[in-house]
């Protein structure tokens, strides 16, 4: 049965996180049109979106999505669909945005105006979107909503957070204090839920275990930002097998499990996978996931160990350390979930965990200027924010296109498969791939005895790092080596690496020869707009390293595969942690320009140690640790193994020692999909 | 694979331990044959060859792991791809097998009962069914009982 009124968020895809732009109420029974003119009741104006683009069709008995035939399509989650029921787990994407369906049990509380009449103008999140604020991105956003004229004291969490160590009892007794639990995770994201997974089958009950954040889908971020790059459901990431963020004991891996579902269906091309485990990465290409495959494994695994009732939605503001041993964590739940106008919350946890991520895309600073200097102009992006329209533009326009790929990653090679696909429908795309400096065949980077591989001036690796960084040689060498040793390793085996993929080297061939894939080397020294015959396009002055002449660049667009930032000062909250209690910071690695959290080989904080209660810290905050891997998903998981093993020997509630007899009655029942 | 050295002796010992020591006791009984020490308690047959073959096999392993880790070293990945754990798995058979034919073994009874073609057919029959199960272990199985090897470059213990 539904609830009326229905309330759905609309949010907008831009620069960094999600942005929330209104909240609308559906009154009563009946079919709501959604499209770019004003006939409809929700309207949605950008180009992107058709005029009469989808209906939001609302019965007694549930709500269905059916498309009008635009021209971008209609999508639940990343299914395309034409007409289908809608639950609302996942959001109903149009274009660059996307409509949530607001938790239908809290709607009854909310203090939401609902508006009068079906229209979409107003709202609730008006103040968040329009406030100027000095950081336009990140976090901070938020932290302004909250009683922008009080003085920075007065306001939440400040005005509980006085101290380095804050009374427990005192913030029990404030109108804030929303439970306290033994095992809190701050994030929510894969982080989090690894290590709640790491916990649950060591023994902790769901009850105990806290994780906050802001979608209870451990991985959307992580889906936004493949989304982004080019990397839909059907391909394939840049993940081994046995990294299965869904199974702690990596296995059985994705490559056996995706021979196993093609044999079921008498596929045995299927049997192609274990081979290629089986040879890699020196007979056969690496295996890699297929990214859908890798979310609905963690989609079942999470049902599994009950995450939603771990979950809780909100922002973290702050974290203190409290008088009893304990870590108070201050957040921000959304406006469905106040309690009596207040949206504050602090919960108490006798064990923290800090997974906060990527706080924010990174634009280099031309990128940065050019953007700020014609806002109107959709033409420079961030590989990892949507830039769907250089692929919509260029396909549909045929004729001469020059898209310019910054960038020797991943990222960027499958930006330039993608726009290789985009030439069959329009020749005339050019590729003009911008790198810093050529690299020559023996100019790899060397470690030790061994040297990278490099191709078309760009080293080759299968993952991010070397393989014996996640559990091998290497692994054992950073752990044991000092700061200032493990830099030095981390300059040595760093850098920016693709696969080795056979796809990709024949495209790189391929255009070369037919002259549509250019790579140029240096940096552009200033982004200009200009007029020309074929409209405006961007001109672009490439300054080589040496003394070569400047080269003019004309592009119509520009994608940055540079990557994010892992700077986690861009993280208000983690800013005020580092400053607060003074953190030591690990050296800086990977173009950041500071380093991560100093943390132990067990993933602790030492300086965060609070009498019995322990804080750790894991995934790319910890970026330049004990280490290198930290991003990826079995990298999360040996910091969650490491950590969740260090508190079975602090002898933590629940937490067993996992000998080989746990851990293989835990296996039968992952495999029988039994909860632990 | 991402072996350390220690984590190579270590992963080389919990197999024979626990897969070819059971395999090769289950097999000394169904090859038995009349000349051999009798296991009196039970009063089966029970030939000690295929012990002395599986030791051999362990020693001649630990013996060239060193070799493994030093080609290891010139590896970027520093791994060790599963098909390279398989060739050198039968290499290393073939050393016993050479080694038993030159005479490793003579000292345990008269060279013309073991230089004998079909106690070479169940050499190669009996490391097929110790080589067998250790390798499918190595791809996943031991990882179900012990979570950590993995990460540990083959080594056993915890963190």
């Amino acid at each position: 049965m539904i609830r009326f009124p229905i309330l759905l968020d609309i949010y907008q895809r831009g620069e960094g996180p999600l942005k929330r732009v209104e909240r609308i109420s559906l009154p009563e029974v009946g079919d709501y049109a959604i499209g770019r003119s004003s006939e409809n009741q929700i309207v949605l104006d950008t180009p992107e979106v058709s005029k009469r683009h989808a209906m939001l069709v609302v019965r007694e008995d549930g709500i269905a999505v059916s498309d009008r035939g635009s021209t971008n399509r209609t999508f639940i989650g990343d299914i395309e669909v034409d007409t289908s029921p809608w639950d609302g787990a996942l959001p109903v994407r149009i274009a660059q945005f996307e409509i949530h369906l607001v938790a239908q049990s809290a709607a009854g509380e909310t203090r939401v105006n609902v508006p009068q009449d079906n229209a979409t103008r107003a709202l609730a999140a008006g103040p968040a979107a329009s406030a100027p604020t000095p950081a336009p991105r990140g976090q901070s956003i938020e932290v302004a909503l909250n009683a922008p004229d009080a003085p920075d004291e007065m306001r939440f969490p400040r005005n509980i957070f006085k101290s380095e160590i804050v009374s427990a009892s005192d913030l029990k007794t404030s109108e804030y204090f929303a439970g306290e639990c033994t095992y809190l995770s701050v994030g929510a994201g894969l982080g989090s839920f690894v290590w709640a997974d790491h916990l649950r089958i060591f023994g902790v009950s769901k009850g105990d275990i806290r994780a906050i954040g802001d979608d209870v889908i451990p991985y959307a971020n992580y889906q936004r930002l493949c989304r982004n790059s080019q990397i839909p459901p059907h391909e394939r990431l840049r993940s081994n097998a046995i990294s299965t963020p869904d199974n702690i004991w990596g296995f059985p891996g994705y490559a056996s499990r995706e021979t196993w579902k093609e044999l079921k269906e008498f596929r045995f091309t299927g049997l192609k996978h274990i081979l290629q485990v089986f040879g890699e990465a020196s007979l056969a290409q690496s295996f890699t996931p297929r990214s859908g495959e890798v979310f609905k494994s963690i989609d079942s695994e999470t049902q599994r160990i009950g995450w939603r009732e771990m979950f809780v939605s909100g922002r973290v503001l702050g974290i203190r350390k409290t008088n009893d041993e304990r870590y108070a964590v201050a957040y921000r739940v959304p406006e469905d979930q106040a309690r009596g106008g207040v949206r504050e919350r602090v919960m108490i946890g006798k064990f923290l965990h800090i997974a906060t991520g990527y706080p924010a895309t990174r634009f280099t600073d031309d990128l940065q200027a050019f953007k700020a200097r014609f806002p109107e102009e959709a033409r420079v992006f961030n590989a990892y924010e949507n830039h769907e329209i250089v692929y919509r533009t260029v396909e549909s326009k045929p004729g001469p296109t020059t898209v310019v790929v910054r960038g020797r990653g991943i990222v960027a090679s499958r930006i330039i498969q993608r726009l290789f696909e985009a030439r069959k429908k329009n020749s005339g795309i050019t590729i003009v791939h911008q790198m810093r400096n050529p690299i020559g065949k023996n100019e790899g980077y060397r470690y030790k005895r061994a040297q990278r591989y490099v191709y078309n001036h760009i080293e080759n690796q299968a993952f991010n790092w070397p393989k014996a960084c996640w559990g091998g040689q290497i692994l054992r060498e950073v752990e044991r080596a000092t700061p200032e040793e493990r830099a030095k390793i981390y300059e040595q085996i760093g850098g920016t690496t693709t696969a080795d993929r056979r796809d990709w080297r024949n495209i790189i061939q391929l255009g070369i020869g037919d002259g549509w894939y250019k790579p140029v080397f240096g940096h552009f020294e200033t982004l200009e707009l200009v007029k020309t015959d074929q409209g405006a396009k961007i001109q672009m002055k490439l300054k080589a390293r040496d003394s070569q002449p400047v080269v003019d660049v004309l592009a119509d667009f520009v994608v940055d595969c540079t990557g994010l930032i892992g700077d986690i000062t861009h993280s208000p909250c983690l800013r005020d942690l580092v400053e607060t209690y003074k953190l030591p910071r690990n050296p800086a690695i990977s173009g950041a320009k500071t380093g991560g959290i100093s943390v132990t080989p067990d993933y602790e904080i030492p300086t965060l140690r609070n009498g019995s209660g322990r804080a750790y810290a894991a995934g790319q905050i910890t970026l330049g640790g004990p280490q290198p891997a930290v991003d990826s998903f079995l990298g999360l998981q040996y910091a969650a193994l490491r950590s969740v093993d260090h508190l079975a020997i602090l002898g933590a509630p629940s937490v067993s020692l996992f000998g080989p007899l746990r851990s293989f009655s835990q296996w039968i029942k992952w495999c029988t999909n039994t909860a632990p | 694979m991402l072996p350390t050295m220690k984590g190579r002796w270590l992963t080389r010992i919990l197999l024979f331990l626990w897969i070819g020591v059971p395999i090769t006791f289950i097999f000394s009984l169904m090859v038995a044959g009349p000349r051999s020490p009798v296991l009196p308690f039970v009063g089966w047959h029970y030939d000690i060859l295929p012990f002395q073959i599986l030791s051999l096999l362990l020693l001649v392993g630990l013996v060239l792991d060193p070799v493994y880790i030093y080609a290891q070293q010139f590896r970027w990945e520093r791994d060790w791809p599963f098909a390279f754990q398989f060739f050198f798995s039968i290499v290393e058979f073939v050393i016993v097998l050479a080694l038993v034919w030159w005479g490793a073994l003579d000292f345990t009874r008269p060279p013309l009962d073991l230089h004998t073609p079909e106690n070479y057919v169940i050499f190669v029959i009996h490391f097929a069914c110790v080589f067998i199960p250790s390798f499918i272990a190595v791809l996943g199985f031991v990882q179900i009982f012990m979570i950590r090897w993995r990460f540990k470059g083959g080594e056993w213990g915890r963190m």
